[in-house]
């Protein structure tokens, strides 16, 4: 037997008498990646921030290779040598590379008191060339790195070796969904980094909602459900199904509910010709009552800027759309959700939520026109009814309405936007709800409320919805979508009906044909 | 009560005493301060006539703070609010000199104040969110030009005395009677009043309709609010503009008070507006500005003011104890709302 580098055993915590992790154990071996799979609320993030100092746990036992450990503090935490790579990256954007990994440890100096910029950098490149990673310059500011080198740098600098910080720590990395935000060639260079790491001997905790990642890098996988740890088992004794029966507790037949054919002679609900952003060229589509449309292409190649044409939030310098017929001149935002446009962007934080309000204040934003009395003095009776019937439809866990949104998980939250989006139906709202455009609206989603989105998806496109989905998982394409058009370098190249969308053919189409990868 | 599913999973939520000390700390800190001046003035504190009297001394400040909590609501200041209520003032009384303080020009010159603080909220709105200049920068920018070119309608010097029409002057001394003490009647102040029906009109904007609910989403995201088809541009300008015409009502209250305007009047009330802002976001759970919480910020400096000077306490030691408070006030309950 192996000694782990990181064990922990009998780790429980509770938050105002609800547990939020139950004698959870873990055992963390040199020379692995080890996945760790949950929905939202599992208890992932509990167990992470207890070993990461930031929440006492009520009871716990870690060792570190066979060591018993207190962790009281991220100080404690950082002594017992482990590292953590969070989602949302604490670099200093001014400073460059180098100084950002040196930040927080005593920086090389000359006499005690110049900088001695000359040995900073050498071990900066060290640092970054033990992990393999030689394509950035340690001197270069960080802030013009993209977000996937960033994260590189930080990992280098989770490692680096100084005279205060001894060779033998345990390289021990723990990262909460790393790739949440990288691009498919960032992600690739991050997995690059881990296998080093893994093959050096250290090990790497890998938190993820994406399967493909957990099958493509792990050794082995952890899956926890309503704060226990349910199973920990290698790689090749399950499958994609097996862990998700295992995440929900429920055997999912299919993630994606199976699509009503469409009918024939369906109306044209929105139909774009040659719409013309600074982005996009060339759109060309015409969306069908019913119909689920997808939006193919590579990180940057303008499946956003597609929606954003289409909604209005990005000029449109030529080309024509339509809205059930009538010509739509200049766009706004403003003007396309009171004609039944709903539109859910991309980042979910940063453009859709308003995290500091309520529940109820996120949702009836676009419709208070028409919930309010002369369109002005707000119906709160109104408002509370549709807010607590779309809570329903949605299938929103929360406290109520009145919870402030920024303690929903993020599944919740992106149900919130959904049922922002659905209030433009029913009888509160003018036009009704005509079109909804999405994009990525299961992006850091876990998987049950990931099949929740999707049945409600099919359901509002039974309903005669016509649906523009952009999205990066190409499975979630083919599993959702009738139809999907493809861009490339910000110009429509293609239209896949559903008889050929397949995983290859749509992967052909996003990278082209002539080897032109604009990703 | 809502019919969405609870779940038995664990949010973190304070318990109910820490949520009831973060956000009525404030109170509890105001309701300490009557107390002590009560117990250390017993004859004349806890009285009626001298809570209409602080509630007159507060009014103007009380009018320029529940509008300056408008911009404030979506994360913007106006600091030239001050410069903007002395220029309002000095635009009143200079018309009021053009008629020789004729009766008649009274509504004239208020007229003219009020346009101009509509002028003035119309630029800085423009300059907010149509050019896009951080708030701060434009409106100290215009703090400037509003101060200078009131230092130009008035000519440097107080507009006084006979040139100030009897009507204007007296609304601020009159009052509605409400009582007799000896031979006086007891009058609750039209000032009192007029900020009175501000506070309900800014209330009733804010909290019940559903512009002020738009202007809280510009303040908790202004690009989600975009997103979720907010004109934000607009709604930008337009609560400039209430602001700035705040600023001008404060002013001429102020004009009225004092018989006189000069150029300088309304130079303290900018900070102390923001100052009553600001003691009344520790009230709020997720720390927002609430123009009742503005109330209570406007009434802690009223009181502290009115309370300290009873006692003969140095009006510099007074400025020190107001600057301790509020940095009291916005510490305590930013350390008790940690979050994660």
């Amino acid at each position: 037997m192996i000694q782990p580098l990181l064990s922990l055993r009998g780790t429980s915590k509770s938050y105002a008498g609800s547990p939020a992790l139950i004698d959870a154990a873990l055992d963390l071996l040199p020379g692995e990646v080890h996945g760790l799979m949950g929905e939202n609320g599992a208890g992932k993030s509990t167990l992470i921030k207890i070993l990461a100092g930031i929440v006492a746990p009520d009871s716990a036992q870690i060792m570190v290779r066979g060591q018993t450990v207190s962790i009281h503090s991220p100080s404690d935490s950082f002594a017992a040598g482990l590292r953590f790579i969070h989602q949302e990256l604490a670099v200093v954007p001014s400073l460059s590379a180098a100084e950002n990994i040196f930040l927080g440890r005593p920086t090389p100096r000359r006499a005690g008191l110049l900088i001695d910029w000359r040995r900073l950098n050498r071990d900066a490149r060290a640092a970054l060339d033990v992990l393999g990673i030689t394509h950035i310059d340690p001197r270069i500011g960080i802030g013009q790195l993209s977000i996937g080198d960033q994260m590189l740098v930080k990992i280098a600098a989770a490692f680096l070796v100084t005279e205060e910080t001894p060779t033998n720590a345990a390289r021990i990395i723990i990262m909460d969904e790393p790739t949440a935000a990288l691009t498919d060639d960032e992600s690739a260079r991050l997995f690059r980094v881990i296998c080093t790491l893994r093959d050096q001997g250290g090990a790497v905790l890998y938190v993820s909602h994406r399967m493909d990642e957990i099958f493509d890098i792990c050794n082995r996988v952890t899956v926890m459900r309503d704060g226990r740890v349910i199973a920990s088992l290698p790689i090749q004794e399950t499958n994609t199904a097996d862990l998700i029966a295992r995440m929900t507790g429920r055997q999912l037949d299919a993630l994606y509910p199976p699509k009503d054919p469409l009918i024939d002679n369906a109306s044209v609900i929105l139909s774009a010709n040659n719409l013309t952003t600074e982005r996009v060229a060339g759109i060309t589509f015409e969306l069908r009552a019913g119909e689920i449309l997808g939006i193919a292409g590579l990180m940057g190649a303008g499946k956003s800027e597609v929606l954003r044409a289409l909604v209005g939030a990005d000029r449109r310098l030529s080309g024509v759309m339509h809205l059930d017929g009538r010509r739509i001149g200049r766009g706004s935002l403003a003007k396309s959700w009171r004609e039944g446009i709903a539109y859910i962007p991309e980042e979910r934080r940063a453009q859709g939520l308003m995290l500091s309000r309520s529940i109820r204040d996120n949702i009836t934003l676009p419709h208070l026109g028409a919930m309010s009395r002369g369109g002005i003095f707000v119906n709160r009776a109104r408002e509370r009814r549709a807010v607590d019937h779309l809570g329903q439809v949605v299938r929103l866990k929360s406290q109520g309405a009145a919870q402030i949104i920024r303690e929903l998980s993020g599944g919740n939250q992106q149900k919130a936007l959904f049922a922002r989006a659905l209030a433009a139906e029913g009888e509160d709202a003018a036009g009704g709800l005509r079109v909804m455009l999405l994009d990525e609206p299961t992006r850091g989603v876990d998987i049950g409320a990931k099949a929740d989105i999707y049945t409600l998806l099919r359901e509002m496109a039974a309903r005669g919805i016509g649906i523009a989905l952009a999205s990066s998982d190409l499975g979630e394409l083919i599993g959702v979508c009738n139809r999907v058009i493809v861009v490339r370098a910000g110009h429509q190249t293609e239209s896949l009906d559903s008889a050929n969308l397949t995983q290859e053919r749509l992967l052909t189409a996003c990278y082209g044909t002539n080897e032109e990868h604009s990703a | 009560m809502t019919t969405t599913i609870t779940p038995p999973a664990p949010t973190k939520r304070p318990n109910s005493l820490g949520r009831l000390l973060r956000t009525s700390g404030t109170l509890i800190g105001f309701l300490a301060v009557i107390l002590y001046f009560w117990v250390k003035i017993p004859n004349t504190f806890m009285t009626l006539p001298n809570w209409l009297n602080i509630s007159q001394q507060v009014s103007m400040l009380a009018v320029i703070a529940f509008t300056m909590t408008i911009v404030m609501v979506m994360g913007d200041y106006d600091l030239s609010v001050g410069s903007m209520a002395s220029l309002a003032g000095v635009t009143a009384a200079f018309v009021f000199k053009q008629n020789h303080g004729s009766v008649e020009s009274t509504a004239l010159g208020v007229m003219a104040a009020l346009i101009v603080g509509l002028v003035g909220g119309l630029i800085n709105g423009v300059l907010v969110s149509l050019v896009g200049i951080a708030p701060f920068v434009a409106t100290l920018g215009t703090l400037t030009i509003f101060s200078g070119t009131a230092f130009l309608v008035s000519g440097g010097a107080t507009i006084f005395g006979r040139d100030i029409p009897t009507p204007f002057s007296s609304f601020a001394r009159g009052g509605i009677p409400v009582g007799m003490i000896g031979e006086r009647p007891l009058l609750f102040p039209n000032l009192t009043l007029l900020a009175l029906i501000v506070l309900v009109i800014v209330w009733v904007v804010l909290e019940q309709t559903s512009y002020g609910r738009r202007l809280y989403a510009i303040g908790g995201n202004s690009e989600a609010a975009r997103f979720s088809g907010v004109r934000v541009r607009t709604l930008r300008l337009s609560a400039f503009l209430l602001t700035g015409l705040g600023a001008a009502i404060g002013g001429l209250m102020y004009a009225s008070r004092v018989s006189s305007a000069n150029p300088i009047q309304g130079a303290g009330l900018m900070l102390d507006a923001i100052a009553a802002v600001f003691l009344g976001m520790t009230m709020s759970e997720e720390g927002e500005p609430h123009v009742l919480g503005t109330l209570v910020g406007v009434l802690i400096l009223g009181v502290l003011d009115n309370g300290l000077t009873q006692l003969k306490v140095d009006s510099y030691v007074r400025e020190v104890l107001i600057g301790v408070i509020i940095i009291a006030a916005v510490t305590s309950s930013s350390l008790s709302r940690r979050r994660r």
